[in-house]
């Protein structure tokens, strides 16, 4: 009895620190992987030829040292490491989804196929065995002692990566492994490099499959190709998905629950009479029948990914119950509330809205519209647009476009659909390749340059469907808008001191907290960002931009679908942006909101700019009337 | 040049059989756009049914219907059970794709109960190989290739010229337009995957047929050389998810011939991997490769 516990408990040790690096490329980063087992596997066998010494012929088999066994084991981190820099610097550079998933799969198989086949390198089917009590006969153990001694060790590791793990996941580098996860395109243009980062977190949960493979060949004290499958990553999987991707504790929770009760516990129970494989056939039935299960009813598994919860008192609000926006002013709030927050309304920081009547006088022009420059080369450029031209095979997209973006003003980008405004600005912001031209930014060529360098360079974007980071809280949504390359790595996470292991700093969520209550956000600070409505997610995009101070941002389509309020609202924050010296372009239809908000206009049209100019200028121009204005022109009017 | 013609004989009679299993997970993903890992079990059960049926009636013509049946069945029972449910409710693709992972453990594990873990010999007699053309062939590898020939020529038609087809690619270029235009976008998919089903059944039955043994382990080793002619095809477009599986076939069965057959899973992710580096449309897509696309 107490051996089979003693053996239980050290392959839940074991288990662990398998599942919890898996968790580090699936949970945070956000990549199936399925060449995970393969990092265990080669682990175990680079332990064992780094051990067990030459063996007589026929064994064959690389290295074949003797090394001490935590020697050894370093060594099938490093080697396991290395395998994940290979798999993932050709891996991660283009594919996502699927595609990265099978490249995977097949970098597992090949390395099965050769251990399997190539016999001089782990000796073929046969594999590798001898590796008997490891710093055992050091510590002159028997062998009862010695299995509680084993146990120690690996329950001792274990410990020592959980609370690795656990320093990493509330880092800031933990963080911003999950931006990639929530959404890839939104932490390129918040000044992430994906694939650096993505990178980092598969050769770091590579290592650890190798550390949990070193352990394994040592409770083993054998590896062969019949002792592991590619597809045994499953049981991680489902363990992590049980206990809740994301979650350390989940994951251990999953662990226990997947592979010390049903993996692990169900090995001794005894074979039905006659039916041999029954029980072991029952036991990976249940496995994937719960994957299934899960992944269709409770995605978020046992214990959910836990969110940084903001309990300073201005924010503190229930979540889930204030998902709606404020109330209009008199209509009677039936919803529950505490008391607090019921006085806090009527002083919120957000600036009371103006009638609608007035929008379009002059209270709320204030230092935009009131004096209009005309845009001439006096006024120092922020962005130089020359000769851009991209297409798609026959299509083409954007013609020798040439414009210029006049500092800390706000340029208007119209045109009709087709037009190639969107795609000018996949070019500028580097989401894709232009064919020719040239484009400066502050004096800096960016063209060519990857989203996230050029981020860096202090201009960023926005997308025409708004890309926060669903599954983190709207007040990470703007912490994280900061790239910030001091505590964003790795090593900062785990040793930094006090204030810098938390993912924040206390000035900065100040700002954050101060950016929301302007936007008339800050009951919302802890709600998942996905929960929100399509407009105030447009609002969490312009409170990341604030967050963020760049020198220049494009906003594509901030209207889009947003109701007149929250365009109000977004009318103040542009007028911030300029205030802060942060010059704009927006890509709009709404001609209204365009006339009321933009110094100066750029038309495009069949992908080469047609005219540029105040608003007002450019009604009379009859190319843009014919390109885009038709007969609507001299009758817009906002409403 | 005789052996080179050899090995190529051979290469067409893999290619053949690849060609359907291939063309039926491309229409899976086709209309759900679920990458199917548990396609491989539908060959597998495929290979089941024929040989209880061989066994207990001795006609292969039945053994292959029972095939083509069980298949098509155990396919619609996937969408109607998971894939459906998954897709209707909203579940992203990345999950879908791993609950297909779990079916295929799921089901390679009832399999394992009811037939056992070991090799099940299905022995059919060949015939003696004879010249057709330049090829050297037997009887059944000749039936293997008509029967491809045949079930391709009939998977052209439904799907370039009836109104079925029509719909099917509709649902394929975007569901949710589909939809909205009438086409019962559940139906459609549920028919494909048994249409599917039913060329993957019997492909399963001309598979173990080739080969002379299987195991419950058989269509997902097989499954992993699907998934690399239709990645080289371009994933959801069947006739050229069937170019690619001529290509791969052929490729394969030279590696084979003339390196070592034991390495012919590493080669087929070698070649897999390529194409999906440089071209991951597939061979036949002119798209250039950009994570942001």
């Amino acid at each position: 009895m107490i051996q089979y516990l003693i053996s239980i408990l050290t392959e839940g040790a074991i288990f662990g620190i398998m599942a919890l690096g898996l968790n580090v490329i699936w949970g945070w980063s956000g990549d199936f992987d399925l060449a995970y087992y393969g990092y265990v596997a080669l682990g175990a066998y680079m332990t064992l030829v780094l051990t067990i010494g030459r063996q007589p012929p026929p064994a064959e088999y690389i290295l074949g040292l003797q090394l001490p066994y935590l020697v050894a084991l370093l060594g099938a981190v490093v080697s396991s490491a290395l395998m994940g820099l290979i798999v993932g610097l050709i891996a991660l550079r283009h594919l996502r989804g699927i595609y990265f998933s099978i490249v995977t799969l097949g970098a597992v198989y090949v390395l099965y196929v050769l251990a399997g086949q190539y016999v001089p390198l782990f000796d073929g089917y046969n594999g590798l065995s001898g590796l008997f009590n490891p710093m055992g006969d050091a510590l002159g153990l028997d062998f009862q002692s010695y299995q509680y001694f084993f146990l120690g060790f690996c329950v001792f590791m274990f410990i020592l990566v959980f609370i690795f793990m656990a320093r990493i996941s509330g880092s800031r580098f933990g963080l911003a492994l999950r931006t990639l996860r929530e959404d890839e395109r939104a932490a390129a243009a918040f000044g992430r490099d994906i694939y650096l980062l993505k990178l980092r977190a598969y050769v770091l949960g590579a290592a650890f499959g190798g550390l949990a493979g070193g352990l394994f060949a040592a409770y083993l004290s054998a590896f062969n190709p019949s002792a592991w499958s590619p597809i045994e990553a499953i049981i991680l999987y489902s363990a992590i998905l049980v206990g809740g991707k994301g979650n350390i504790k989940g994951v251990v929770l999953g662990v226990v629950v997947m592979i010390v009760l049903i993996q692990e516990s169900t090995r001794f129970l005894p074979d039905v009479p006659g039916l041999p494989n029954v029980v072991p056939a029952l036991r990976e039935i249940v496995i994937g029948a719960v994957l299934v299960l899960f992944l269709r009813f409770r995605p978020q598994g046992l214990l959910p990914e836990r969110r940084y919860v903001d309990r300073l008192p201005p924010n503190r609000v229930d979540p889930g119950v204030d998902v709606l926006p404020p109330p209009r002013p008199g209509t009677p709030d039936r919803r529950p509330r505490p008391a607090r927050d019921r006085d806090r309304r009527s002083t919120r920081a957000f600036p009371p809205l103006p009638a609608p009547g007035a929008a379009a006088g002059a209270s709320v022009r204030g230092p935009l519209a009131q004096d209009r420059p005309e845009v001439s080369t006096s006024v120092p450029a922020a962005l130089v647009v020359e000769g851009l031209h991209k297409h798609f095979g026959g299509v083409v997209a954007v013609d020798s476009c040439s414009f210029r973006v006049p500092k800390g003003q706000v340029t208007g980008l119209i045109g009709p659909n087709g037009a190639g405004k969107s795609t000018a600005i996949d070019l500028i912001s580097g989401f894709k390749l232009p064919d020719a031209g040239t484009i400066f930014f502050e004096g800096t060529a960016i063209q060519g340059l990857p989203p996230h360098r050029i981020s860096r360079l202090g201009l960023i974007r926005t997308f025409q469907t708004p890309r926060e980071w669903p599954g983190l809280t709207v007040l990470e949504n703007v912490l994280l808008a900061r790239w910030d390359p001091e505590r964003e790595t790795l090593w900062r996470g785990l040793i930094g001191p006090g204030r810098a292991q938390r993912s924040t700093s206390k000035s900065e969520l100040g700002r954050a907290r101060e950016i929301l209550a302007d936007l008339g956000l800050d009951k919302l600070g802890n709600e998942r960002a996905g929960n929100l409505s399509g407009g105030q997610k447009r609002l969490v995009e312009f409170a990341r931009i604030r967050m963020a101070e760049p020198q220049l941002v494009i906003l594509d389509e901030p209207m889009g679908g947003v109701n007149p309020v929250l365009g109000e609202r977004m009318v103040v924050a542009i007028e911030g942006f300029i205030a802060s010296g942060t010059s704009v372009i927006i890509i709009e239809h709404n001609l209204p909101f365009i006339e009321r908000v933009a110094h100066h206009v750029v038309v495009m049209s069949q992908g080469s700019v047609i005219a540029t100019g105040p608003f007002e200028s450019l009604r009379s121009n009859q190319s843009v009337i014919d390109a885009y204005l038709g007969e609507v022109s001299g009758e817009v009017s906002y409403e | 040049m005789h052996e080179v013609l050899l090995t190529l004989g051979f290469g067409l009679v893999t290619a053949a059989i690849l060609s359907l299993s291939a063309v039926a997970f491309t229409l899976e993903y086709a209309v759900t756009r679920v990458a199917n890992l548990s396609h491989g079990e539908i060959l597998t059960i495929g290979a089941y049914a024929a040989y209880l049926v061989q066994q207990s009636t001795g006609n292969a013509l039945l053994a292959a219907l029972a095939a083509a049946a069980a298949g098509g069945v155990v396919a619609l029972a996937m969408h109607t059970t998971v894939i459906d449910r998954f897709v209707r409710h909203g579940v992203g693709t990345m999950p879908t794709f791993i609950a297909t992972l779990g079916m295929s453990f799921v089901i390679q594990n009832v399999l394992v109960i009811f037939f056992g873990a070991a090799n099940v010999a299905y022995t059919i007699p060949q015939g003696a190989p004879h010249q057709v053309g330049p090829f050297l062939w037997t009887s059944t590898e000749e039936e293997i290739i008509i029967s491809a020939l045949g079930i391709t020529a009939v998977l052209y038609v439904i799907i370039t010229y009836t109104k079925f087809g029509k719909a099917l690619r509709a649902v394929f270029q975007n569901r949710d337009l589909a939809r909205v235009t009438g086409i019962n976008a559940r139906l459609v998919a549920a028919a494909t995957w048994f249409l599917a089903g039913l060329v993957a059944g019997y492909a399963g039955f001309i598979l173990a047929e080739s080969v002379g043994t299987f195991n419950p382990y058989f269509g997902f080793s097989f499954f992993l050389i699907t998934l690399t002619a239709a990645v080289a095809g371009g994933l959801g477009k069947p006739f050229s998810t069937m170019a690619g599986a001529i290509i791969v076939g052929i490729t394969l069965e030279f590696t084979g011939g003339y390196i070592s057959s034991s390495y012919e899973l590493a080669f087929a992710f070698a070649i897999l991997a390529t194409i999906i580096l440089v071209r991951p449309r597939g061979l036949f897509t002119n798209a250039g490769r950009a994570i942001f696309e």
